[in-house]
C-alpha cells in the first residue's frame, strides 16, 4: 500500500529550501520590477516614495541601447561560443573513445581538469595570459610578427568566449562520454560486418544516439550564457573594451548595486530569466522536432 | 488500515492559494528605503564608552584607528576592510545600510557623497555642527564633500591633479621640457610620438580623466540652484577640453590602449616607451613601482589653460557618516582627528597610503622630504601644494556621478576611433543625464 | 528529454554480457573495433596531445610563476622560470598576509562546499527519488517548479535574496552563503532519472512486504543503488558552490568569512594601487588550484564509472 505522506516527507527539505531561496526572492523580484522610487528636494532630503511604476522599468530596460546591445551580444556569444564548444567537445569524446587513442584516462584528466578550477580563478589566470607586458603568449606571437591585443575591444568578447570553453568543454566532453559508452556493442559489432569505417560508425551510430546528452549540454550552455558575469566582470578593469553593461546580467547587478535602482534591475533579470526560459523552450522544441522527423 | 481522509487538491484551491501568496508576495514588495535619518531629531553625544565600526578599503586602517583608541578611551573605532567602492564595497554599504544595518562610518569617494545622501544612506553633517570644523580643512578638499551649503563627508584624501614624468628619457633623451600649457603638451606629445614613444597613455573607458580635466578649465557641470539641478556640459569651458582632445585622438599624439599603472603600462613604462602621466597625486607612490625607475622620474604642474585654475581633482576619499549610526557625534569627533590632526595624517600617510592630506596646512612630515625617486625633488612641497591651493572650488558632484562615469567613458571609447568626437558626446551626455535625473526623481535642467 | 530512451537502452543491454562489459568501458576489448591502424594511433594521439596543452597552459604558467618575484613577472618570459626561484617564500607570503586569511578563506570554502554538498545531495537525492518512484497529484507541478527555478539567473534571485536574510538577520553569515547551497536541482534531475532507472519496483514492493517502511526503503534499499548518482551529484555541487562568485559577493561584508574566490579577488582588485599583490594573486591561485585539481582527478573515475552503470543520461 503506498504511502501518501512519504514521498512528501522525503520532498520537504528540497522543497522548503528551494521555495525560500529561490522562489520567493523571484516573487519578490517580480513585485520590484513594478516599482520606481519617487525623489522631492535636492537630494531626495523633502521625501523619497516607492510607487508603482506599470510596466515603465520593462519599457526602460527593452528600449536601453545598452542592454540591448548585451542582449545582441549574447546572442552572438552563445551561437559561436556553444557551437565551438559542444562540436569540440563531441569530436574530442569521440576522438577518446575511439580505439586509435593512446592514454585516453590521461587525456581525460587533463581535460576535465579546468572545469575545477573556478571561473573567477581561470579569468585571473587567463588574464595573466592576456596582458602585454605579462603575457608569453603575446610575446610569441609578436616575435613572429603577430600584434595580437586579447583585451582589446573587437577581441575581448573571444577572449572571453575561450575562458568559458576552457573551463566547460571538459565537463561537457564528459556528459558526452557517458552516453557514448552506453551505446550496445552490437551495433558496432554489426557495422563492423558491413564494413564501415570509423567515420561512418560515428556519423550513423554514434551522434544519432548521443542526442540526448548533446540537448543536455547545449541547453545549460544556453543558460550559462545569459548569465555570463564572473568573467567579464573580472577582466573589466583591465580591457577598455568592456563596459559595466557589457553583459546583460552585469547590467542588471549594475542597476542594483551601483546605480541603485532596483526596480529598473527587477526588470531586466525578470527579462533575462524569460529570454532564458524561452531559449531553452525553443532548443528542447528543435531537438523532439528533428527527433520526430527520423 | 484506514486511510487517512486527505481533502484532494481541487484546482481551484490550489489557484485561489497560489494566487494569494503571489499578491502578499507582491504587497511585501516595495524594495526597503534607507528612512529618513536626515529628517529626524540628531542624536546628543553618549555618555560612557562608544564602540564605533568603520568599513573601508584602506589598507591597515585599524592601525590607524588603534592610534586614536589608544590615545583616549571614551570612543573605540574598529575597522573592517571592505572591498573598493566600484568593486564591490559600495554595494554591500548599500544594502547593509538600506536592511537597517551596516557600519557607522563608511569610506565614500569624494565624487560619490551626493549619490550616497540621495540613497538616504549617510547623515548630514552640516546639522551636526561640522561646518565649525571646517576651517581645519583644506578647502578643496571641503567643498568636494559639500552639496550647496551642506557638508555630507569629511573628506580623507584628495588627488590634485599633477604631471609625472620619466625626465630622464623625456628631458635628456628626447631633450624636451615638461609641457607648462596645453598648447605646449599637444607640441611635445608629437615631438615624443615621432621619436616612437608615447607621451601618455590613456585607458578611454575611463570617464574620471575627462572630467578632471573639465573641472580645471573652469566647468561646472552640476550646479545646485533651488531645489533642482542646473547641467552644464556645453559651457566654453568643456567645450575647449572637449576640442582639445578630439584633436589629440584625431591625430594620435597619445597611446589609447591602457591606462596609467596597468600592468602593460608599468612594462612600457620600465622600456621607456611612455613617459608620463598626468594624474592624481597618489601616482607617487605607484610610480615608484616602476622597475628600475629610481633616480629617473620627476613631477611636474599640470598642464594649464591661459585662463582656468591650475589643476583638477582626480580621486579622493571621504568618510561618511552611515544613516543607521548611532553615534553621529562621536563619528564626527574621531574623522575630524583623523582627518586634521598630524598624528592622524602621519598615521594614515604611513600605514594606508592615502592620497593628498585634506587638512589645511599640514600635508604630512615624511612629504616634507626631498624624494630620491623623483630626482631628488621636493615635489609635495614645490609642486602639489600649488596643485592642491589651485583647485575649482565650484566643482559639485552629482548624485548619479557612477552612471555620469559610465556614460563618459562609454563615450570616450568611440571619441578616441573619432566616431563619436567629445564634442558631441558632452552634449549628448548632457541631454541624456538630465533624463535620468528626472527618472529617479530630481529637477534637473540643460545649462542654455 | 529521452528518458524513456535511456531506459530502454538500459534494458536492452542487461542481458547481453557484451554489451555489458561495453557500458562499463572495460577498454576496447570486446568492443567495436575499428581497425586500429598505427598511423591513425599517431594522428589521433597527436590532436589529443595539442589539445592537451591547451587545456594544461594555464596551470603550468601558475605552476611557473609563483616562483617569481613581481619584477621578474614582468621581466622574464611566462613560460619559463625566471633567476630567482623564490616558490617558498611567495607561498609564505601567501599564507601569511593580513594575518594569515588565506588559509581562513580556504577553510571557508571547504565549509560552504563540503558541507553544502553533502546536504545539497542528500536532501536533492531524496527529492528526485521521491518523484520517480511515486505517483502523487502535485507531482508534474513540482517538477515544473524546479524547472522553471533552474532557468532564472543568479542576479534576479541575490538582491532579493540578500533583502529577505537581512529580515531575518543572518546576512554577513555563514549561514547567508550556506542555506542558498543547500538546494541543487540539477541533483533533483539527476536523482530522478537515475532513480526510475536503476530502483526496481520490484525491489520497493518486495521490501514493503516485509514490512520495511517507506523511509527505511529509501535509506536501506535504494540508497546503495543510487551511489553512482550520489557521488555525481556531491561532485558537482561541490564545484558549484566553490565555483559561487556572485552569492558571497553579495551576501558577505566581512573578510573573514570569505570563500577563496571572493578573497582573491580582492587581492586582485588591490593591484591597480599595490603591486605587491601580483605576487600574493598568483601564490594564492597556485594554492586553490592544487586541491580541487586533485579532488577532480580523484572523483573523476568514480564519476566516470559510476554514470555508465545502468547506463544513464537523458
Amino acid at each position: 500500500m503506498r504511502s501518501r505522506t512519504a514521498p512528501w516527507v522525503l520532498l520537504a527539505p528540497f522543497l522548503v529550501l528551494f521555495i525560500g531561496t529561490m522562489i520567493v526572492p523571484i516573487i519578490m523580484a517580480i513585485g520590484y520590477s513594478f516599482t520606481r522610487v519617487e525623489r522631492s528636494g535636492l537630494l531626495g532630503e523633502a521625501g523619497i516614495r516607492s510607487v508603482f511604476a506599470g510596466f515603465d522599468n520593462y519599457i526602460a530596460a527593452l528600449t536601453n541601447v545598452n542592454f540591448l546591445q548585451a542582449i545582441g551580444r549574447m546572442i552572438l556569444f552563445g551561437a559561436v561560443q556553444v557551437t565551438v564548444m559542444i562540436v569540440a567537445a563531441t569530436v574530442l569524446a569521440l576522438l577518446l573513445e575511439s580505439a586509435s587513442a593512446r592514454w585516453p584516462g590521461f587525456f581525460r584528466a587533463a581535460y576535465f581538469l579546468p572545469y575545477g578550477i573556478p571561473g573567477v580563478i581561470a579569468t585571473i589566470l587567463w588574464s595573466f595570459l592576456y596582458i602585454p607586458g605579462l603575457s608569453p603568449i603575446v610575446d610569441v606571437l609578436g616575435a613572429i610578427g603577430l600584434d595580437v591585443d586579447f583585451l582589446g575591444p573587437n577581441m575581448v568578447l573571444w577572449s572571453i568566449a575561450n575562458i568559458v570553453t576552457w573551463t566547460y568543454t571538459g565537463y561537457n566532453m564528459l556528459i558526452i562520454i557517458a552516453q557514448l559508452k552506453s551505446i550496445p556493442g552490437e551495433l558496432y559489432e554489426a557495422a563492423k560486418l558491413d564494413g564501415a569505417s570509423s567515420l561512418r560508425v560515428a556519423l550513423a551510430i554514434q551522434l544519432p544516439l548521443i542526442r540526448p546528452a548533446l540537448m543536455l549540454t547545449v541547453i545549460f550552455s544556453i543558460i550559462g550564457t545569459l548569465q555570463l558575469f564572473a568573467e567579464p566582470r573580472l577582466l573589466q578593469t583591465m580591457s577598455a573594451g568592456i563596459t559595466s553593461e557589457y553583459t546583460p546580467n552585469m547590467s542588471a547587478y549594475a542597476f542594483a548595486f551601483q546605480y541603485n535602482d532596483i526596480g529598473m534591475a527587477a526588470a531586466q533579470s525578470v527579462i533575462i530569466a524569460v529570454a532564458a526560459f524561452l531559449l531553452s523552450a525553443i532548443a528542447l522544441g528543435v531537438s523532439n522536432w528533428t527527433e520526430k522527423r527520423r | 488500515m484506514r486511510r487517512a481522509m486527505k481533502p484532494r487538491l481541487s484546482r481551484r484551491s490550489a489557484l485561489v492559494g497560489g494566487g494569494a501568496a503571489l499578491a502578499a508576495g507582491l504587497a511585501a514588495c516595495a524594495p526597503p528605503n534607507s528612512g529618513e535619518v536626515n529628517a529626524a531629531p540628531t542624536i546628543p553625544a553618549a555618555d560612557g564608552k562608544v564602540h564605533l565600526t568603520y568599513w573601508a578599503w584602506l589598507k591597515d586602517l585599524q592601525k590607524v584607528c588603534d592610534v586614536f583608541n589608544a590615545s583616549q578611551d571614551r570612543i573605540h573605532v574598529d575597522a573592517t576592510w571592505i572591498p573598493g567602492g566600484n568593486s564591490g564595497g559600495y554595494a554591500k554599504i548599500l544594502s547593509a545600510i538600506a536592511a537597517g544595518g551596516g557600519p557607522d562610518i563608511a569610506q565614500v569617494e569624494l565624487r560619490q557623497i551626493p549619490e550616497f545622501a540621495l540613497a538616504g544612506a549617510i547623515v548630514n553633517l552640516s546639522r551636526y555642527g561640522f561646518d565649525e570644523q571646517a576651517p581645519k580643512f583644506d578647502p578643496g578638499a571641503l567643498t568636494q564633500a559639500q552639496v550647496g551649503d551642506t557638508l555630507w563627508g569629511v573628506p580623507q584624501d584628495t588627488g590634485p591633479v599633477a604631471t609625472f614624468y620619466n625626465r630622464e628619457v623625456l628631458e635628456g633623451e628626447l631633450g624636451l621640457a615638461a609641457p607648462t600649457t596645453w598648447e605646449e603638451f599637444r607640441e611635445t606629445a608629437g615631438a615624443v610620438s615621432e621619436a616612437g614613444k608615447s607621451l601618455i597613455s590613456l585607458d578611454p573607458s575611463d570617464g574620471s580623466h575627462p572630467i578632471a580635466w573639465a573641472m580645471q578649465s573652469g566647468a561646472v557641470w552640476f550646479r545646485p540652484e533651488g531645489d533642482g539641478w542646473i547641467v552644464d556640459m556645453t559651457g566654453e569651458a568643456s567645450m575647449r577640453v572637449a576640442e582639445f582632445w578630439d584633436g589629440i585622438f584625431a591625430d594620435k599624439l597619445v597611446g589609447t590602449g591602457y591606462g596609467s599603472f596597468t600592468t602593460p603600462w608599468y612594462a612600457a613604462a620600465a622600456d621607456g616607451k611612455v613617459l608620463a602621466s598626468i594624474s592624481g597625486s597618489w601616482s607617487d607612490a605607484l610610480a615608484k613601482t616602476v622597475p628600475d625607475g629610481s633616480g629617473k622620474w620627476a613631477v611636474a604642474p599640470m598642464p594649464t589653460w591661459p585662463d582656468g585654475y591650475a589643476s583638477g581633482g582626480h580621486g579622493g576619499s571621504s568618510a561618511a557618516v552611515a544613516s543607521n549610526s548611532k553615534h553621529p557625534a562621536e563619528a564626527i569627533e574621531f574623522l575630524t582627528w583623523m582627518c586634521t590632526d598630524p598624528a592622524g595624517i602621519d598615521a594614515m600617510i604611513e600605514n594606508s597610503g592615502i592620497g593628498w592630506s585634506p587638512a589645511k596646512d599640514y600635508i604630512g612630515e615624511v612629504r616634507k622630504q626631498p624624494d630620491e625617486f623623483f630626482s631628488g625633488q621636493n615635489y609635495n612641497e614645490e609642486v602639489i601644494v600649488p596643485m592642491a591651493e589651485g583647485q575649482n572650488l565650484d566643482w559639485t558632484w552629482a548624485p548619479l556621478m557612477q552612471r555620469v562615469q559610465a556614460i563618459v567613458g562609454d563615450g570616450m571609447t568611440t571619441a578616441v576611433t573619432g566616431e563619436v568626437p567629445l564634442a558631441d558626446l558632452f552634449a549628448d551626455a548632457q541631454t541624456e543625464i538630465v533624463e535620468i535625473m528626472r527618472t529617479i526623481g530630481l529637477n534637473a535642467e540643460e545649462a542654455r | 528529454m529521452s528518458t524513456a530512451d535511456a531506459t530502454t537502452t538500459a534494458r536492452r543491454s542487461k542481458p547481453l554480457g557484451n554489451a555489458a562489459r561495453a557500458a562499463r568501458g572495460d577498454g576496447p576489448s570486446g568492443r567495436r573495433d575499428a581497425g586500429r591502424k598505427p598511423t591513425t594511433t599517431i594522428i589521433v594521439t597527436a590532436i589529443l596531445a595539442i589539445v592537451a596543452i591547451y587545456f594544461l597552459v594555464p596551470v603550468y604558467w601558475v605552476v611557473v610563476n609563483a616562483t617569481k618575484s613581481t619584477e621578474e613577472l614582468f621581466g622574464s618570459s611566462g613560460f619559463w622560470f625566471g633567476e630567482n626561484f623564490q616558490l617558498f617564500e611567495n607561498l609564505k607570503a601567501v599564507l601569511t598576509a593580513n594575518g594569515g586569511i588565506f588559509p581562513r578563506w580556504g577553510l571557508n570554502s571547504l565549509l560552504y562546499s563540503g558541507v553544502g554538498s553533502v546536504l545539497a545531495t542528500y536532501f536533492s537525492v531524496a527529492a528526485g527519488y521521491a518523484l520517480a518512484k511515486y505517483r502523487f497529484a502535485g507531482r508534474k507541478i513540482v517538477y515544473g517548479l524546479v524547472l522553471g527555478g533552474v532557468l532564472v539567473p543568479g542576479t534576479a534571485v541575490a538582491l532579493p535574496l540578500f533583502f529577505l536574510f537581512s529580515s531575518i538577520g543572518i546576512t554577513n553569515t555563514y549561514w547567508s552563503v550556506l542555506i542558498p547551497s543547500l538546494v541543487s536541482p540539477f541533483g533533483l534531475f539527476l536523482a530522478s532519472i537515475y532513480a526510475s532507472a536503476a530502483v526496481p519496483d520490484e525491489m520497493l514492493e518486495a521490501g514493503r512486504l516485509d514490512g520495511v517502511g517507506e523511509l527505511g526503503l529509501f535509506h536501506r534499499l535504494s540508497l546503495p543503488q543510487l551511489v553512482p548518482a550520489i557521488v555525481t551529484i556531491l561532485l558537482f555541487q561541490f564545484v558549484a558552490i566553490w565555483n559561487n562568485y556572485m552569492l558571497p559577493l553579495v551576501m558577505l561584508a566581512d573578510e573573514k568569512l570569505y570563500p577563496i574566490t571572493l578573497g582573491l579577488d580582492n587581492w586582485r582588485a588591490q593591484t591597480d594601487r599595490l603591486p605587491e599583490f601580483y605576487q600574493l594573486t598568483v601564490g594564492g591561485a597556485l594554492l586553490s588550484v592544487i586541491p580541487l585539481a586533485i579532488l577532480i582527478l580523484v572523483l573523476q573515475r568514480f564519476w566516470r564509472g559510476g554514470l555508465t552503470e545502468g547506463s544513464i543520461k537523458g
